[in-house]
C-alpha cells in the first residue's frame, strides 16, 4: 500500500479509510512523541532566519550608503557572508532537519529512535554555527567563498550533524512495497549533507590541497550543501505533503523515481562552472555547464509529476501548505532555467560574477527551498499541536510577503546582474558607468527584503502561536479561504 | 522487509562521482604544480610566485578578514572576456600563480574591479583613452582610498575602512604618515589621520598584486598589455 492512501485520513475526508495501516490515535502518538524535536529545529531555524533577514536588509542597505553600520564588525565584507550562512545553515537546514525529522518518523510509522539525542544534536548544530558566524564578524574568516566559516566551527556542526543523521537512519525504516518517493529525497540529502560536509573540510584539512584546488572544494562542499541537501529535502517534503493535500497517489511513481535518480547524478556535478575561464580546468567547467542543462531533465520531470498530481483537486488551490510548495515550485522552474541558460558559454561570460549568480542562489533559497518549508510546516504543526492555525489573514499576509519579496528581490539582483555584465563586457564603458547601471536596483532589493521581512515575522508569531497550542480547534484545516467541498 | 537497501551504494556512487570528478580528478591534473623558475648551472632565480611572507602576507591576513574578497575578485579570465581589456591584467590567471597559498582568495563577486595584478604599473580601471589621466596607484593613494573610497572618485559604493585608521592629536611635528585628504574629508584642524600597522599591512599586500609574469600556460600576453603613455 503506498503511503499516500495509508494517510488519507489525515486530510479528513469525511468518510475514514478503512484501510490504513494505522490507526488515528497511532499517528496522533508518533506525532506526540517527536513534537519537542520538531520544535526545537523549527523554533531555532525560526530564530535564525529573523537574524538573516534583518541582517540581509542591513547588507542591502549598505549598497545604497556604504557606510550604513560599517562598523569593523559590521560592514559590507562581512555581513554579507553572515547572512548569508545565518540563512542556508540557520534558517534553511534546521527547518529542513524538523521537517525531515517529522517525515521519517511519520513514513516509518514509529516514533524517532534516539531522539534526545538528535536534540542535542541540533544544539551542537546551533552552538557551531553561532560560533562560526562569531569568527566572521570577529574577523576570523576563511578565504574561500562559499565555506567562510572556520574549520572549527564545521567540526562542532558536523558532531552535531552525526548525532542527527544517526537518529534519523537508525528510525528509518520501510512500510510500503517500495521506498517513497518522500523518503529516497530526504534520506540522500542527510547523508549527502553529513558525507560531504565531512569530506570537504577534511580533504582542506590535508596538505596537499591549496591553491585553486582548495576553492574547487569549498565550491564543491558547497554546491552540494544547496543542491544536494537543500533542494532534495525540499523536494521530498513536496512529494509527501501534495499527495497528502489532495488524497490522491503521485502522478507517476516511475516517472518519480527515475527523475530522483537522474537529479543525484547530475546535480553532484554542478559545481564547478563558476570559475569557467578562470584557473580551472576548461573540461571541468564545461563538465559543469553540460550538467546544469541536463539539470532541466530531472527537475523539470519532477515538477511535472507533482503537478500533475494536483490535477482537479480544488484542496490545492486554499491549503497553505499546498500554495506554497506550488509557487516554490514554480520558482525552482525558473531558477532552473535561468542557471541554464547562464551556464551557456556566451552569457556566461556576461553574467560571471556579477549578481545574477546571487539572483538564482535567492531564487533557489527563498524562492523554493524556503516556500517548499513553509508548507511543510504549515502541514506539520497542526498535526503536533492537536489545534489548527489560528489566522486565515495572517497566513496571507505570510504568503503575500514572502511571495512578492521574494519573487522582486531575486528579479533586482538578475537584473542588477545583468546589466552590470553586459556593461562589464564592453571594454570602453568606464567602471563608474558599471556601478551606476548596477545599482538602479538596489533600492528594489531592500524593499524587497523588507517585505520579506514582514511576511516572515507574521509566519513567526503565527508559529510561535501554534507551539504554545492557541489556534483554532482541531478538525479543519485553515484554508486560504473557507472552501468547504462537501 | 525492506527493500531499501539498494538506496544506500547507489548513492554512494553517486557521491563518489560527484567528488571524483569535480574535486579527486581536477586535483590529479593540478595537485603536481610547482611555481615557475628558471634553472642555470644549478641556480634558481626568477622564481614565480614567490611563497608569501612578510609585511604583504600579514595583509592578506587583513584583506580576508575584513572581506574584501566579497566584492573583489582575483581572477582575470582569458577567452571573449573583457577583463584583459579593462586594464586588469596582461593575461588570464592560471592555476599556478596560486600555488604558493594554502587557501587563494579568489571572490566570486565583482561590485568592484578585478584586483589580481592592482599592485602593477600597468593595472588600470579606466578605458585606455580615458580623458582623465588615471592617477598612479601608490601606497598613498591607496590609503586615502581605503580611508575614504569617496576621497578618490565620485561614486564609489566601496565601504570606508575607517577603523584601520586612528584620528589623533597633532603633538609636536605632524606625522609623516598622515594621510593628505581633501579639505572636506581630513580630519579636524589639530588633528592627523594616520594608518594603523593593519592598514599598512594591507597597503603592501595591494602592491605586492601582481600576476604578470608569463606563464606558458597562460598563453601569449594580449596587445592591450602594452603600458600606457
Ligand atoms: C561593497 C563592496 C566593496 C568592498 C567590501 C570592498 N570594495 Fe574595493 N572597490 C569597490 C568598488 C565599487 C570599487 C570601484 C570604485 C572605487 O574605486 O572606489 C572598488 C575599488 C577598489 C580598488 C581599486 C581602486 C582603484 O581605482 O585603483 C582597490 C585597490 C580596492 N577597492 C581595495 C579594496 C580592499 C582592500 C577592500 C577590503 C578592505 C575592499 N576594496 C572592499 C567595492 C568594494
Amino acid at each position: 500500500m503506498t503511503d499516500a492512501v495509508a494517510d488519507k485520513a489525515q486530510i479528513r475526508i469525511p468518510a475514514p479509510d478503512k484501510a490504513a495501516q494505522l490507526s488515528a490515535v497511532d499517528r496522533a502518538q508518533i506525532d506526540a512523541s517527536v513534537r519537542p524535536l520538531v520544535l526545537w529545529f523549527f523554533t531555532t531555524g525560526l530564530l535564525w532566519l529573523l537574524v538573516s533577514t534583518s541582517l540581509a536588509v542591513v547588507n542591502a542597505l549598505q549598497l545604497v550608503f556604504p557606510d550604513f553600520l560599517g562598523f569593523s564588525f559590521s560592514n559590507f565584507g562581512r555581513l554579507s557572508p553572515v547572512a548569508s550562512v545565518t540563512f542556508s545553515y540557520g534558517w534553511c537546514s534546521m527547518a529542513a532537519m524538523g521537517v525531515a525529522a517529522w517525515l521519517i518518523s511519520r513514513l516509518s510509522s514509529r516514533p524517532l529512535i534516539g531522539k534526545t539525542v538528535a536534540t542535542l544534536g541540533a544544539v551542537l548544530w546551533n552552538v557551531g554555527l553561532l560560533l562560526g558566524v562569531i569568527s566572521i564578524l570577529t574577523g576570523k574568516m576563511s578565504a574561500l567563498t562559499g565555506l567562510e566559516m572556520p574549520s572549527s566551527a564545521y567540526a562542532v556542526m558536523l558532531s552535531g550533524l552525526g548525532l542527527i543523521a544517526m537518529c534519523f537512519l537508525l528510525s528509518f525504516r520501510n512500510t510500503g512495497e517500495k521506498v517513497s518517493i518522500a523518503a529516497m529525497f530526504v534520506i540522500a540529502g542527510t547523508c549527502w549533507l553529513g558525507w560531504s560536509l565531512f569530506a570537504g573540510n577534511l580533504l582542506l584539512a590535508t596538505n596537499g590541497v591549496n591553491g585553486v584546488i582548495a576553492q574547487l572544494v569549498a565550491d564543491w562542499t558547497n554546491s552540494g550543501f544547496v543542491w544536494m541537501w537543500l533542494v532534495p529535502v525540499s523536494l521530498g517534503s513536496a512529494y509527501f505533503v501534495i499527495p497528502k493535500v489532495t488524497g490522491e497517489p503521485i502522478f507517476s511513481g516511475p516517472l518519480g523515481r527515475g527523475c530522483f535518480w537522474l537529479y543525484i547524478f547530475v546535480a553532484g556535478l554542478t559545481g564547478s562552472a563558476r570559475l569557467a575561464g578562470g584557473p580551472i580546468p576548461v573540461w571541468l567547467s564545461s563538465l559543469s555547464a553540460s550538467a546544469a542543462i541536463l539539470l532541466l531533465v530531472p527537475v523539470f520531470g519532477s515538477i511535472y509529476n507533482l503537478i500533475a498530481s494536483c490535477r482537479g483537486s480544488r484542496r490545492t488551490a486554499n491549503s497553505p501548505s499546498a500554495r506554497f510548495t506550488l509557487f516554490g515550485l514554480g520558482i525552482f522552474f525558473s531558477a532552473v532555467l535561468l542557471n541554464a541558460v547562464g551556464s551557456l558559454r556566451s552569457v556566461h561570460y556576461m553574467v560571471q560574477f556579477t549578481l545574477f549568480d546571487s539572483g538564482v542562489a535567492a531564487l533557489v533559497l527563498n524562492g523554493f527551498v524556503t516556500m517548499a518549508l513553509f508548507g511543510a510546516i504549515y502541514f506539520i504543526m497542526p498535526r503536533i499541536s492537536g489545534c489548527e492555525w489560528l489566522s486565515s489573514t495572517l497566513i496571507s499576509i505570510h504568503f503575500l510577503g514572502a511571495a512578492y519579496g521574494t519573487t522582486m528581490g531575486s528579479l533586482m539582483l538578475v537584473f542588477s546582474g545583468l546589466a552590470s555584465g553586459a556593461a562589464l563586457d564592453a571594454a570602453n564603458t568606464s567602471f563608474r558607468q558599471v556601478l551606476e547601471v548596477g545599482s538602479s536596483y538596489y533600492w528594489g532589493r531592500v524593499i524587497s527584503f523588507i517585505l520579506v521581512g514582514l511576511g516572515y515575522a507574521a509566519f513567526t508569531l503565527h508559529f510561535l502561536l501554534m507551539a504554545l497550542r492557541v489556534g483554532q480547534p482541531g478538525g479543519e484545516p485553515t484554508l486560504f479561504r473557507d472552501a468547504h467541498e462537501h | 522487509m525492506s527493500r531499501s537497501g539498494f538506496l544506500f551504494p547507489i548513492l554512494l556512487i553517486a557521491f563518489a562521482t560527484s567528488l571524483g570528478v569535480t574535486v579527486l580528478i581536477p586535483h590529479a591534473q593540478l595537485g603536481a604544480l610547482t611555481p615557475d623558475f628558471k634553472e642555470e648551472d644549478g641556480l634558481v632565480s626568477d622564481v614565480y610566485p614567490n611563497v608569501p611572507g612578510g609585511l604583504a602576507e600579514v595583509g592578506r591576513q587583513v584583506y580576508v578578514s575584513e572581506g574584501c574578497q566579497t566584492c573583489h575578485t582575483q581572477i582575470v579570465r582569458g577567452g571573449d572576456s573583457a577583463d584583459v581589456d579593462r586594464g586588469w591584467g596582461s593575461r588570464r590567471t592560471v592555476a599556478r600563480d596560486h600555488v604558493t597559498e594554502h587557501t587563494p582568495v579568489l571572490g566570486a563577486l565583482r561590485l568592484g574591479p578585478d584586483l589580481s595584478n592592482v599592485g602593477s604599473e600597468k593595472w588600470r580601471n579606466e578605458p585606455s583613452d580615458d580623458p582623465y589621466k588615471p592617477a598612479k596607484r601608490d601606497a598613498s593613494w591607496h590609503l586615502k582610498h581605503l580611508y575614504n573610497p569617496l576621497a578618490m572618485g565620485e561614486g564609489s559604493i566601496m565601504p570606508s575602512y575607517k577603523h584601520l585608521f586612528l584620528v589623533r592629536k597633532i603633538t609636536g611635528t605632524p606625522s609623516p604618515d598622515a594621510l593628505q585628504l581633501p579639505k572636506a574629508m581630513s580630519a579636524p584642524t589639530g588633528s592627523e589621520v594616520v594608518p594603523t600597522p593593519e592598514a599598512k599591512a594591507l597597503v603592501a599586500y595591494l602592491g605586492s598584486l601582481d600576476r604578470s609574469h608569463p606563464l606558458k600556460e597562460a598563453g601569449k600576453a594580449t596587445a592591450a598589455t602594452t603600458p600606457k603613455k
